[in-house]
């Protein structure tokens, strides 16, 4: 038997009907029966429209949690002082000071301080929160040259200062442009002043002890100037043209050093000590304090002494 | 599904369910038991579903499809219990409230000789591949419809469908 007769044997089998009494009789009998009865008991009710609330739960509330925090610090950051949210701003500002490097603290306290302050010139009442920014701000201020002075690196704390003094010159114009009180107002402008100044201060200072040179390299100086001076000493040891070509030398050291060019000083007293078959200098990192070059220079009989010997 | 809708879906498919369920079972009261029971387990949730006013398409998206699949577990329920007697109409009626009159329904169904013998087939091959030859050679259910009433792919469901045949003539060969 082919596969089409078989469908076609098959179908023939829609004539197996059930009895139509029975049909009839079967759906009244249903349909009789009541919802109540067939129910022994109600399902619970519950919010369907909610209902995956607990189903994602565990996920759904961290989530959450993380985009309201996440939105109440955006939009703390465009508040002002007398918000409610204005503690947050001003918690996200510190946390930026605190996670600043050591190189960087004085500027990004410095900019903070700015931002604050610009916060301050929006604001017109909230005289309460007002005078605490300001405190804030002249505690930030007087940091600054603080935080400066503990870089390490000379170089480092000189770029700093500059960047500092270049970014605080709108401080003051800034300080008058706001309405405060006048003893708050006072108190800021003082700060800046004082800031500025001592920024400005150690500006200087570094400079200078950038450019001093290492003690030992006077030191040399000194002790060859004295060797030179016994000129019987110096006959023994060295031929006149090789006496002659020190003194030049140690005049040439001694000019420059004092012009501060302690690395053309290194040279001069080097091939000097090469001349007199000395060991190389040792190199010491101490410095010596303006002060002390001042005196150590000023003992130099050198100068003097070669002008007299008129070589 | 109210009433009248039931109504209408009774009417459609009481017999398409009685000839899948005679055709397996091979015993006209059996297979009106078993119908009954079909079409009274199916109103019951119909009805439940109207009773918590929860929509009924959200909870059987093709009734049709449900309804064979309550048929189907119905007769393999009752070859699971063949060692019991089928129901008899009494004690459906003490389960479903049912109104126990004893109606003049029995009928003599007659077949020719070949289609005695294809139905004799049916009942040898596999009871899956009967199901499946019978829902869509007779009761012109869609691969689709059989795939949701067997929770398998459309695909499949053709795969199954040559096997079925397959077997079927086999059996009527042998």
């Amino acid at each position: 038997m082919q596969e089409k007769d078989i469908i076609k044997k098959i179908s023939e089998f829609k004539k197996i009907q059930p009895n139509h009494d029975w049909v009839i009789w079967l759906k009244a009998n249903i349909l009789e029966i009541k919802p109540q009865n067939i129910l022994n008991e109600k399902p619970k009710i519950r919010l369907a429209s909610f209902s995956f609330i607990n189903k994602y739960q565990k996920a759904f509330i961290p989530a959450f949690l993380s985009l309201f925090f996440i939105f109440s610090f955006a939009f703390a950051q465009t508040t002002l002082p007398g918000n409610a949210l204005y503690p947050i701003k001003t918690l996200t500002q510190d946390a930026k000071i605190y996670l600043a490097s050591e190189n960087t603290k004085p500027v990004v306290r410095l900019e903070v301080a700015k931002s604050r302050m610009e916060d301050l010139s929006k604001v017109q009442n909230h005289e309460q929160e007002v005078s605490a920014i300001v405190k804030i701000i002249t505690k930030d201020l007087g940091l600054v040259p603080q935080e400066i002075k503990k870089i390490n690196k000379k170089q480092v704390a000189l770029d700093v200062s500059k960047d500092v003094q270049e970014r605080s010159k709108d401080l003051q114009v800034m300080t008058e442009k706001l309405v405060l009180k006048e003893n708050d107002k006072e108190e800021l402008s003082k700060t800046v002043e004082n800031t500025q100044s001592q920024v400005l201060a150690l500006i200087i200072e570094t400079t200078e002890e950038i450019n001093q040179c290492p003690s030992f390299l006077s030191k040399s100086l000194v002790e060859l100037s004295e060797y030179f001076t016994n000129t019987e000493t110096a006959m023994i040891e060295l031929s006149n043209s090789e006496i002659i070509q020190a003194k030049a030398l140690l005049k040439e050291a001694s000019i420059v050093l004092k012009a501060g060019d302690c690395l053309a000083a290194m040279e001069k007293i080097e091939s000097i000590n090469q001349l007199l078959s000395i060991l190389s200098l040792d190199v010491q990192v101490e410095t010596s304090t303006p002060e002390n070059l001042d005196e150590e220079s000023s003992s130099l009989p050198l100068q003097e002494e070669l002008e007299e010997n008129d070589y | 599904m109210d009433k009248k809708k039931f109504s209408e879906f009774y009417d459609q498919n009481i017999n398409k369910v009685f000839r899948f369920v005679y055709l397996r079972v091979d015993s006209t009261e059996t297979a009106q038991d078993l119908t009954s029971l079909v079409f009274l387990k199916f109103w019951k949730t119909q009805a439940s579903f109207v009773d918590n006013k929860i929509n009924q398409s959200s909870k059987v998206s093709n009734p049709k499809a449900f309804l064979f699949q309550m048929a189907r577990n119905q007769i393999i329920d009752f070859y699971r219990q063949k060692d019991k007697k089928p129901l008899s109409l009494d004690k459906l009626g003490e389960i479903a409230d049912f109104q126990v009159a004893k109606p003049t329904f029995s009928q003599q169904i007659e077949l020719d000789l070949e289609m005695e013998r294809i139905k004799k087939a049916l009942q040898f091959i596999k009871p899956l591949y009967a199901d499946i030859i019978i829902w869509k050679y007779l009761d012109d259910l869609s691969n689709k419809e059989i795939s949701q009433i067997l929770k398998k792919k459309e695909g499949n469901v053709r795969v199954l469908l040559h096997r079925a045949m397959e077997s079927l003539k086999k059996q009527l060969d042998s």
